[in-house]
C-alpha cells in the first residue's frame, strides 16, 4: 500500500512543475557551492606548494653554503655565521608545518578560513608562530562562504519543508482525504508513502549532485577513508531529512490549514537554524567569558620586561644549570643572540600560566557549547559536516598539538646548541627531522561524528515518533 | 478614513496570537542583544582604557636604555571600541585587537576575537543589528503579506472598494497600519537602545555619537519602509495570500542569507586577495632591496662638509637607522595600501550588491555608522602606524644628536616623555557618510521605489478578485 501511495505521489510530482524546480534549484546550489569550496581548497594547495618550494630552495642554498665552507671554498665573513645553530634552526632550515586540506575539504569551508593551515617554525615563542594567519577581508569573514555546508544546513531544510508542509492538509483542502481514507489505507501508510517518496527524492538528488560535483572537482574516491566519510555524510543527511519531514508530519497532525502549516514550519526553521544557535552562543559567551587578549598581551609584556632587565643573570643561571653547554674555555658569553634566547625562555615560562588560563576558559566555553548542539539539528549537522570535511575545530586542535610537539623537539635540539655555540655541518642539516602531518584516524572521525549521528537519530526519531502517534487522532473531515 | 483603515489593521494584528508571539520574541531578542552589547562594550572598553594607560606607563618607566633599544621595546596600540558597537559589532570580531608598534616593522593586528570564539559563533552573532536587519523585515512580511491578497480571498476587498473608498487612501491606510504595528515594537527598543548608549558613554562621547545615531535611525527606517513597500506591492499583485507569502519569504532568504555570501564570493573573485605567503614573500623581497649605505654616507658627509666619517658632528647610526625606517615605510605604505585598497574595492562591490539586496546596503551603513567596519579599522591602523613613525623618528633623532663617546649611549625618561601619548579620534560622521554614499543612496532608492511601487500596485493593479 505504501508503494502505491509513493507511485501516485511520483505521478503527481511529475505532472507538477515542483519537481523540475527542485531539481534545478538543488543542482544550481550544490554545483555552485562545490565550485566555491574547491576553489578555496585549490588556493590552499597552491599556497602550500609555494611554501614547500621556498623551503626546499632555502635548504638547498644552505646545504651548498655549508658544503662550500667545509671544503674550504667559501670563507665565513661578518657577524652572521651560516653554521650557527640560531641561524639554521631559526631561519635558514626552519620548515613550514602544514596541514593539507582533507580529501573532502570541498564540502565545507568550516573554520578553515579562520585558523591557519600552516606555520613557519622558528626558535622563538610559540605565540609568534601561532598568531600567523591567512590574509582575509574581515567583511568577508563576517559573511561566511557559500559552501555546501551552508546549502545543506540552511537552505536544504527549506526545500524539505516546501515539499512537506501540506502532506495531509492539501488532501483535506482538495477534498481527496476522505476519498483516500475510504480505500484500504491507513493515515500512517499514506503519510509514510508520501514522505518516503518526497524525502527520498530530495535526499537522492542531493547525494547524486554532491557525488557528481565531488568527482568533477577532483575528490579522490580511491581510498577507504573517503568512502567512510561519504557514508557517514549520507547517513547524516538521511537523518537530517528525516528530522524536517518528521517536523512536517508533526505540524500536519494538528490539522491546521496549509498556510498555517507553512508559517509554523517557517517559524520552526527560523528558530532552530538561525535564532537558537546565536542565543546559545550568547549564553555561552556570557557564562564563560573568555579573558581578554588585551590582558594577555599586558601580562606577556610585563614578563618580558622583567626578564629583559635580568637577562645576563638568566643566562648565567642557565649555564650554571647546564655546565655541559659552556663553550670550551669561555666565560658565559653574553652576546646578543644567546642573551635574547635566555630571556625568551624566561618569558615563555612566565607567560605559560596566563596562556593556560586563557586556553582553559576557551575550552570550558567550548565544552559548554558541546551540550547545546543537541538542541538543534542544524548545529549537529554543521558540526558533523565540518568534521567530515576536515575543517572542524577538532582537526585544528589535532594539528596544533602536532605543531606543539614538533616545535618542542625542534627547540630541544637547537637551543642547547645555541647556548653551547655549536656549529652545524651539512650532514647534520641534511639529517634534520622533516614534519609530516598525521591525518586524524578513521576512529577519531567515527567517534566524533558517531555521537552527532546518535544525537540526530534521537531528535529525528523523537519528532517522527510523536508525529506518528498523533496521526492516529487525525480526523478525515 | 485612512486612520480608520490603519486602526483596523493594527487591531487585527493585536488580535492575531501569532503576530503577538512573533513581536514579543523579536522585541525580547532586541532587548537582550542590546543589553549584552552594552555589557560587552563597557567591559572591553574598560580593559582597553586600562591597557592603554599601562602601555604608556611601561614606555615611560622602561629605565635607562639606548634609544634604539627603546624603539625595539615599542608600545602596543589597542583598537578602541566605539559606543555604537553595542548596536552593531560589524567586523570587530574578525579584526585583530592589538598591534605592536616597534622599530623597523609594521606589524599586523593580532588576536581576532573570532579565533577564540566557540564553534557556534559562525552561525552569527545575536546583536541588535542582526535583529533589525533580519528579523524585523520578516515581521513586516508577516504583518503585511495578506493586506490586500487576504482581503481579496475573503471577499472583503470587493466590499471595501464598492463603498467608494479611494484606493490611494486604502493603500496609505494599510501602510500606516503596518508602520503603527512596527512602531509599537521599535519605539520602546529605540528608547532603550539610546538609554544604553547614554549609560555606555561619558557625556562628551554621547554627544559626539548623536549624529551617528541619528543617521543610523534614519537609515534603518528607510530599510523598513522598503520592506513595507515590497510586501504591500507583492500582496496587491499576487493571486493569493499564499503566493504572496512564498514570494516574500523567497526574497527575504535571498536578501538575508544568500546575498551576503554570494556578494562576498563575487567580490573576492573580481578583486583577488593575495595569500599571506605571497604577500610576505613580496614584502621580504622589497625590504631586502634596502637602501644604498655607501651613497648615504657620501651624502651625509657632503651635507656636513666633512671628508671622513669620523669628522661628522653627528652620530651616523641615527641617520642610517632613520634611512632604514624611511625605506621600510615606503615598502609598507605601498604594499599595505594595495592590500587594503583591494579590501575596500571588495567592500564597495558588496555595497553595490544593495541594488538587488537592500541588506547589503543596510549592513554597510550600519557597520559604518557604528564604527565597526573595515574602513574605520583601516583608519585606526593608519593612525597607529603614523604614531609608530613619530616614535621611531624621535628615537633616531636623539641617537643622531647623541655624543660620540666610547661605550653605549643611554637615554632616559626625559626622552621617553618627549614622545606624545598615542591618541586616536574616530572619523567624523561626514567621513563615514562619504564612504557610505552608495549604500545610503541605494537605501533611499529602495524606500522610494518600493513605496512608490506599492502605491502604483494598489491604485492601478489592484483587482477585486
Amino acid at each position: 500500500m505504501i508503494g502505491t501511495v509513493a507511485k501516485q505521489e511520483w505521478r503527481l510530482l511529475k505532472a507538477d512543475r515542483t519537481l523540475a524546480a527542485v531539481v534545478v534549484l538543488m543542482a544550481a546550489m550544490v554545483g555552485y557551492s562545490l565550485y566555491n569550496g574547491s576553489s578555496w581548497v585549490a588556493f590552499q594547495r597552491q599556497t602550500l606548494g609555494a611554501a614547500e618550494t621556498e623551503q626546499a630552495e632555502r635548504k638547498g642554498k644552505l646545504l651548498k653554503t655549508l658544503k662550500g665552507i667545509e671544503e674550504g671554498r667559501i670563507e665565513v665573513k661578518g657577524t652572521q655565521d651560516p653554521r650557527s645553530a640560531a641561524s639554521i634552526g631559526g631561519n635558514s632550515s626552519a620548515p613550514y608545518l602544514a596541514m593539507p586540506p582533507a580529501p573532502l575539504a570541498t564540502l565545507a569551508v568550516g573554520q578553515s578560513d579562520l585558523y591557519p593551515y600552516y606555520f613557519k617554525l622558528n626558535l622563538r615563542s610559540k605565540q609568534a608562530i601561532l598568531a600567523n594567519d591567512e590574509i582575509e577581508n574581515p567583511t568577508n569573514l563576517l559573511a561566511g562562504r557559500f559552501d555546501l555546508a551552508f546549502v545543506l544546513v540552511y537552505l536544504f531544510p527549506l526545500v524539505a519543508l516546501a515539499l512537506g508542509y501540506n502532506l495531509i492538509s492539501s488532501e483535506r483542502e482538495q477534498g481527496t482525504l476522505a476519498l483516500a481514507m475510504s480505500q484500504p489505507l491507513t493515515m500512517r501508510e499514506m503519510v509514510t508513502g508520501k514522505i518516503v517518496l518526497r524525502g527520498g527524492l530530495l535526499l537522492g538528488l542531493v547525494v547524486l549532485f554532491t557525488f557528481a560535483g565531488a568527482l568533477l572537482t577532483g575528490v579522490d574516491l580511491g581510498s577507504s577513508t573517503v568512502w567512510l566519510r561519504l557514508g557517514l555524510w549520507v547517513s547524516l543527511m538521511a537523518l537530517y531529512t528525516g528530522f524536517w519531514f518528521g517536523l512536517a508530519v508533526l505540524v500536519n497532525s494538528y490539522q491546521t490549514s496549509s498556510a498555517t502549516n507553512a508559517l509554523t514550519l517557517a517559524g520552526a526553521w527560523l528558530g532552530l537554524v538561525l535564532v537558537l544557535p546565536s542565543v546559545a552562543n550568547l549564553v555561552a559567551t556570557s557564562m564563560y567569558p573568555v579573558p581578554s587578549r588585551v590582558e594577555m598581551v599586558q601580562a606577556m609584556r610585563v614578563a618580558g620586561k622583567e626578564a629583559q632587565s635580568k637577562g645576563s643573570m638568566l643566562l648565567a643561571k642557565y649555564m650554571e644549570d647546564h655546565p655541559e653547554l659552556m663553550p670550551a674555555g669561555e666565560k658565559p658569553a653574553a652576546d646578543f643572540t644567546t642573551l635574547s634566547y635566555a630571556v625568551q625562555m624566561e618569558v615563555d615560562k612566565k607567560v605559560e600560566p596566563v596562556l593556560k588560563r586563557f586556553d582553559e576558559q576557551v575550552e570550558k566555553q567550548q565544552a559548554f557549547v558541546e551540550g547545546f548542539k543537541y538542541l538543534s539539528p542544524a548545529i549537529l549537522a554543521q558540526t558533523a559536516i565540518n568534521d567530515l570535511a576536515g575543517t572542524s575545530l577538532g582537526r585544528y586542535q589535532h594539528f596544533s598539538r602536532q605543531v606543539d610537539g614538533f616545535f618542542d623537539a625542534w627547540k630541544g635540539y637547537f637551543l642547547p646548541k645555541v647556548f653551547a655555540k655549536t656549529k652545524l655541518g651539512s650532514g647534520e642539516v641534511a639529517g634534520l627531522p622533516v614534519y609530516q602531518f598525521r591525518e586524524e584516524t578513521d576512529g577519531d572521525i567515527l567517534g566524533r561524528v558517531g555521537v552527532v549521528l546518535a544525537g540526530m537519530l534521537v531528535l529525528s526519531g523523537a519528532v517522527l515518533w510523536v508525529g506518528y502517534i498523533r496521526l492516529r487522532r487525525v480526523s478525515i473531515s | 478614513m485612512i486612520s480608520q483603515i490603519a486602526k483596523k489593521e493594527m487591531l487585527e494584528m493585536r488580535r492575531d496570537g501569532r503576530f503577538q508571539v512573533a513581536s514579543a520574541i523579536v522585541l525580547g531578542l532586541l532587548l537582550v542583544s542590546l543589553g549584552i552589547g552594552w555589557q560587552q562594550y563597557v567591559s572591553v572598553n574598560r580593559q582597553h582604557e586600562m591597557a592603554r594607560a599601562e602601555t604608556r606607563e611601561q614606555w615611560l618607566s622602561q629605565g635607562k636604555k639606548n634609544p634604539h633599544s627603546a624603539a625595539h621595546y615599542g608600545v602596543y596600540a589597542f583598537k578602541p571600541k566605539s559606543p555604537l558597537s553595542l548596536v552593531d559589532r560589524g567586523a570587530d570580531q574578525y579584526t585583530g585587537v592589538a598591534v605592536w608598534l616597534e622599530a623597523h616593522k609594521q606589524n599586523e593586528f593580532k588576536y581576532k576575537p573570532a579565533r577564540d570564539a566557540n564553534t557556534l559563533a559562525r552561525f552569527g552573532d545575536l546583536t541588535a543589528s542582526s535583529v533589525l536587519q533580519l528579523l524585523v523585515p520578516l515581521l513586516i512580511i508577516l504583518m503585511s503579506f495578506s493586506s490586500f491578497a487576504g482581503e481579496r480571498e475573503s471577499g472583503t476587498l470587493r466590499l471595501l472598494l464598492s463603498m467608494g473608498i479611494a484606493r490611494e487612501k486604502l493603500a496609505l491606510g494599510k501602510a500606516l497600519g503596518v508602520a503603527g504595528g512596527l512602531g509599537m515594537l521599535l519605539v520602546p527598543a529605540a528608547l532603550i537602545g539610546s538609554a544604553a548608549l547614554v549609560l555606555a558613554s561619558d557625556s562628551g562621547s554621547f554627544v559626539a555619537n548623536l549624529p551617528r545615531l541619528g543617521w543610523m535611525t534614519a537609515s534603518y527606517l528607510l530599510y523598513f519602509a522598503a520592506f513595507v513597500g515590497i510586501s504591500l506591492t507583492v500582496s496587491a499583485l499576487a493571486k493569493s495570500a499564499r503566493l504572496a507569502l512564498v514570494c516574500l519569504l523567497g526574497f527575504w532568504i535571498f536578501n538575508g542569507l544568500a546575498a551576503p555570501r554570494l556578494f562576498s564570493d563575487v567580490s573576492r573573485t573580481v578583486h583577488r586577495t593575495p595569500s599571506s605567503f605571497a604577500f610576505s614573500q613580496r614584502m621580504d623581497g622589497e625590504l631586502k632591496k634596502g637602501f644604498d649605505g655607501e651613497a648615504l654616507k657620501k651624502k651625509v658627509m657632503a651635507q656636513y662638509g666633512v671628508t671622513s666619517m669620523e669628522a661628522l658632528p653627528v652620530n651616523f647610526l641615527g641617520i642610517s637607522l632613520k634611512a632604514g625606517e624611511d625605506h621600510g615605510n615606503e615598502v609598507y605604505d605601498k604594499l599595505y595600501s594595495e592590500l587594503w585598497d583591494t579590501f575596500e574595492a571588495q567592500n564597495r562591490l558588496q555595497q553595490q550588491g544593495g541594488v538587488v539586496a537592500p541588506l547589503m546596503a543596510m549592513r554597510s551603513v550600519s557597520m559604518g555608522l557604528s564604527g565597526t567596519d573595515f574602513a574605520q579599522f583601516r583608519d585606526f591602523s593608519v593612525a597607529a602606524e603614523k604614531y609608530r613613525r613619530v616614535l621611531n623618528d624621535a628615537m633616531n633623532d636623539d641617537l643622531k644628536n647623541s655624543p660620540k663617546t666610547e661605550g653605549p649611549y643611554m637615554a632616559d625618561e626625559k626622552l621617553w616623555s618627549k614622545v606624545p601619548e598615542f591618541a586616536y579620534v574616530m572619523p567624523e560622521v561626514n567621513v563615514v557618510l562619504g564612504q557610505q554614499a552608495w549604500s545610503l543612496g541605494l537605501l533611499v532608492l529602495w524606500a522610494l521605489g518600493a513605496t512608490g511601487m506599492a502605491g502604483w500596485a494598489a491604485t492601478r493593479r489592484l483587482r477585486a478578485e
